[in-house]
């Protein structure tokens, strides 16, 4: 599972694999520990600037620790009570959020992917370089059957791109 | 699910044979005789290609005689860019002043006609169907679809002339039914009197008088070998067909290319060390329906050429390893 897990955040599960480890994700509470481990470490890895660490259970446990004030009403127990709704109302927003990116991270990983490659893409290149992985390509590729010579006309045609 | 699916294309299939003409499921002797109008007929012709959201025009010249086939293809607008084949040699001439020969070393490509693997291929990978009939450039043609079965290859229509069998249209569409690339006939002449002189012996004089700067080495220079390197994640339905240690025009060092085929697409990956490498960008580029992603792993270079959705040729470049890693 530690494997899969592993494999999927590096981008190399098939769709098919992809979608069963995110299920066992989905359904498994505990393996949320290990996804977020794997991503604290390739975080500390990468020496990203925010690492990503789910502090909410230590805020509960703190909470928790916390003695439970039982006194008659004075000023400053309903200061505590609200310093206390307030720390419940934080930890329950950064639950949230911890949750949303867990539900959205697998998502987002190839589009953020995709915006790299492109903005490397408009970086411009020697148009050449491409004709040739292209042609030797298009020699062997099974569309050449099918389409014949038309098909180098991707080659032939004028891009924009390129220029 | 995915037996509902499964059902689903079953019945598809069960049903297909009692529609009339549309939706029929496409006999592969018609797909034969496409391949075979490719490659035996004579034709002379100007199409349109769309892409990307251009448009330009093309001309395209095939005569079959005793000494072979012999094909150009030119652009007609910007600046000139052409093939011209003769057999098995490909000559590339660009604007330029350049022309780049290229030896095709393919043996089964000479030949006229799907192979038997590639139809079944077809078949695993794609429904193919028929469409409408349509007239395209003057000419009466059958529409086929094929539909492939996942979202890792496109959807690719074609229309054939119901004489001839010959390709007046083609177009590609993504998992959204939106056209990737597109071209179509708007002028076409079938038949004996394609003068053959006008065409490839006229041009090929004004490419000879350009050296050669880069000449493939012949035939002999590409071998078979078994490399250290792997394809770990093609997708479902690929095969691989080819496996070889090849020069490339303008590299140093010789590439490894695979050719991967799912009987309609194809995925080259090229791996090469960084040494070849002159400012050649990375990341995903496109032309038309043909998708290139390029990317490092360590100290080499790895390039993935393919007729496939960008999020393919990704996933094959990512899943490329040097064995024992």
């Amino acid at each position: 599972m530690k494997q899969k897990i592993s494999a999927l955040m590096d981008g190399e599960l098939l769709d098919d694999d992809a979608e069963a480890v995110l299920d066992i994700l989905k359904r498994n509470p505990d393996t949320h520990e290990e996804w977020q481990t794997y991503h604290l470490i390739s975080d500390v890895l990468r020496q990203s600037s925010h690492v990503h660490v789910n502090i909410s259970s230590a805020i509960r446990e703190r909470l928790q620790a916390e003695p439970t004030v039982i006194a008659p009403h004075s000023r400053v127990s309903h200061n505590v009570r609200w310093f206390a709704l307030s720390a419940v109302a934080s930890v329950m927003a950064l639950t949230l959020v911890v949750w949303l990116s867990m539900q959205i991270g697998p998502e987002t990983a190839p589009q953020i992917a995709m915006l790299q490659s492109n903005a490397v893409h408009s970086a411009s290149l020697p148009a050449n370089g491409l004709d040739d992985y292209l042609i030797a390509h298009q020699e062997f590729s099974p569309s050449s059957d099918v389409y014949g010579m038309t098909s180098y006309v991707r080659t032939v045609a004028r891009h924009q791109e390129d220029k | 699910m995915k037996a509902g699916c499964a059902l689903i294309v079953v019945l598809f299939f069960a049903a297909a044979p009692a529609f009339a003409d549309t939706g029929r499921q496409v006999d592969l002797d018609w797909l034969q005789t496409i391949a075979f109008a490719k490659h035996q007929t004579d034709y002379s012709g100007t199409f349109v290609y769309q892409h990307n959201g251009n448009m330009e025009t093309a001309r395209v010249t095939h005569i079959s005689d005793q000494n072979g086939e012999h094909e150009m293809l030119e652009s007609l607008e910007g600046p000139r860019r052409e093939f011209i084949r003769n057999n098995k040699e490909i000559l590339w001439y660009l604007g330029d002043h350049k022309t780049v020969q290229v030896e095709r070393q393919y043996s089964g490509k000479s030949f006229p006609a799907l192979l038997p693997e590639q139809l079944s291929a077809l078949n695993e990978n794609y429904l193919i169907y028929t469409a409408e009939q349509a007239r395209i450039a003057g000419f009466d043609t059958q529409a086929i679809v094929f539909q492939p079965k996942d979202t890792l290859r496109y959807t690719h229509k074609i229309w054939a002339h119901r004489d001839s069998g010959l390709l007046l249209k083609a177009v590609v569409l993504d998992e959204r039914r939106q056209m990737v690339e597109q071209y179509t006939f708007i002028q076409l002449k079938i038949g004996s009197d394609i003068e053959l002189t006008q065409v490839i012996a006229g041009q090929s004089t004004t490419t000879l008088q350009q050296p050669s700067n880069f000449a493939t080495p012949p035939e002999t220079s590409t071998q078979t070998v078994t490399n250290d390197w792997k394809v770990a994640a093609v997708p479902p339905g690929f095969k691989k067909i080819m496996e070889v240690r090849r020069p490339l025009p303008g590299k140093k060092t010789d590439v490894i290319h695979f050719v991967f085929s799912d009987g309609l697409a194809g995925i080259s990956v090229f791996v090469e060390t960084l040494g070849n490498y002159i400012n050649r960008k990375l990341g995903l580029s496109s032309r038309g329906a043909i998708h290139v992603y390029s990317k490092m792993k360590g100290d080499y270079l790895v390039t993935v050429v393919g007729e496939v959705p960008p999020r393919t040729v990704m996933q094959v470049a990512d899943s490329v390893r040097y064995k024992g890693q």
